[in-house]
């Protein structure tokens, strides 16, 4: 079986599916349960959405991942483009470069700390109180097969 | 290190008064001498002149005459005390606490060169000293784990890759808060609400809770046991330079909102994102071989985050008295 292309709706429908599984139980140990316990009580709580925008896809139009969450799940994901972008609560976006070493086992809290992923638009305050969420989410989405064509461009 | 006192007797005997002869030596002490001085009289010191705080320049002076010079420091002994006479229980208690402000002096010192371009003039001339004292510390830090620890690597970035598996998956709270905070400061550098929330994250709780927390913990385990000697030189002598950048942001945020009162209001939001965040606990770090138990820790930070506040003169609102109560004892630092 072939992987999905990067940013492809195949990929967008196993980042959904991963999504709302949420982390597999071999990485959920070695972690505190009070940890989960945040974890999931944001995610049974939270109705915020997320653009992540690839900046530089070799495609060579920027788009994003749409994530809306929703009754503790995902209730839509999919790739918009400049054409059909949905407002989402958080604006992200990352370089190709980034998105792929995230996809090789990249650390996702490096990868927000180091400021590889920024937030663009939205509340940063608001958006941190589920930081731990969120990176765990970002954790998940490295992990979903995908397949990235060579970066011509760069 | 000649006082073998409990690392935790100082949490009850509550603040001390320095003497002037105590102040004359921690701000006069040259790199050797900083062995000599006491770790609870550092942090006492750092608290000195909080409820009048001196002005930039002031800061700027101390910062030329205390800047040490990080390459003068000798590991050779430290490695031993490392390797021979610590126990494992207590070198992976150390690596747990440690790791934090290894990462933590990477993060304050490239975060920090955004907030000075909406300073004042004087307070640019703090700033730039600030970011060359977090530069040492994290070269500090880079040879203790090099040279003692024994991590190896071709540059910075390996041994911080190498150490980075004892660092909390809590971390990325503060220090990725900070990270977007620089970011939103870069974008609006003459924001003052944006550099206000910046400078809670950054001044009042990584440097004035966590920061001193931490070194607090490492550091009277260090003078306790008699261990790691250029360790402890390198890091009270850090410990003196906080007591620069806590001056300094506790008078950046006394000023903004004095300037402004409704600026209390983005350090409470702030605050309630941090306390949050500061609830949660991802691993549990055994803190009793190096002579502490949680509950102790968590009431060394609840005694610096209060003594911030008060000195500065910034209550919180109840909903956030209860949230401090919560706080878990993740340390780390920059």
């Amino acid at each position: 079986m072939t992987e999905p292309e990067f940013f492809s709706p195949e990929w967008a429908a196993a980042v959904r599916d991963a999504l709302a599984s949420g982390p597999p139980e071999p990485d959920r140990a070695g972690k505190l349960a009070m940890y989960w316990d945040f974890f999931d009580k944001v995610k049974a709580g939270y109705t915020s959405s997320w653009a992540l925008g690839c900046r530089d896809l070799p495609a060579g139009t920027p788009a994003a991942l749409f994530i809306q969450w929703g009754g503790g799940t995902v209730t839509d994901c999919r790739v918009t483009g400049p054409g059909d972008q949905q407002p989402a609560t958080y604006v992200l976006g990352m370089d190709y470069a980034d998105w792929r070493a995230l996809h090789d086992g990249y650390d996702p809290q490096r990868t927000v700390m180091y400021r590889k992923i920024l937030v663009e638009e939205g509340n940063i305050l608001e958006f941190f109180k589920a930081i731990y969420f969120f990176t765990e989410c970002l954790a998940v989405i490295g992990k979903v097969p995908a397949g990235f064509r060579a970066l011509a461009a760069h | 290190m000649a006082e073998r006192k409990s690392p935790t007797a100082v949490l009850h005997e509550g603040p001390r008064a320095l003497s002037d002869q105590q102040v004359r030596q921690i701000e006069g002490a040259d790199l050797k001498e900083v062995l000599d001085v006491d770790i609870d009289d550092v942090i006492e010191y750092v608290h000195k002149d909080m409820r009048s705080l001196p002005d930039y320049t002031t800061l700027y002076r101390k910062y030329l005459k205390q800047r040490w010079d990080v390459y003068d420091l000798d590991f050779s002994q430290d490695k031993i005390d490392w390797t021979e006479k610590m126990t494992e229980p207590e070198r992976q208690s150390f690596l747990a606490i440690a790791s934090g402000f290894h990462h933590g002096e990477r993060q304050v010192e490239i975060e920090l060169p955004v907030f000075m371009i909406g300073a004042g003039e004087e307070e640019k001339l703090h700033i730039s000293a600030q970011i060359e004292d977090e530069a040492r510390h994290t070269v500090f830090f880079d040879r203790f784990y090099r040279e003692v620890v024994g991590l190896q690597g071709d540059d910075i970035m390996a041994i911080l890759d190498a150490s980075f598996p004892w660092v909390s998956e809590t971390f990325v709270g503060p220090f990725g808060l900070l990270a977007y905070q620089a970011d939103e400061v870069r974008r609006n550098p003459y924001d003052e609400r944006a550099r206000v929330r910046y400078g809670t994250t950054y001044f009042l709780w990584i440097e004035g809770v966590l920061a001193l927390s931490v070194m607090k913990v490492t550091l009277s385990y260090a003078r306790w046991r008699g261990f790691l000697p250029a360790y402890y030189t390198g890091f009270t002598a850090t410990c003196r330079d906080e007591s620069r950048h806590v001056q300094g942001g506790m008078k950046y945020l006394q000023d903004a909102v004095r300037k402004d009162p409704a600026m209390i209001k983005e350090i409470h939001e702030t605050l309630r994102t941090i306390l949050i965040l500061a609830g949660v606990a991802s691993r549990e770090v055994i803190y009793e071989p190096l002579g502490w138990t949680q509950d102790e820790v968590r009431m060394l930070m609840f005694q610096q985050l209060g003594r911030k506040l008060n000195d500065v003169g910034i209550s919180l609102p109840p909903d956030l008295q209860a949230m401090v109560g919560s706080v878990q004892p993740v340390l780390a630092g920059g």
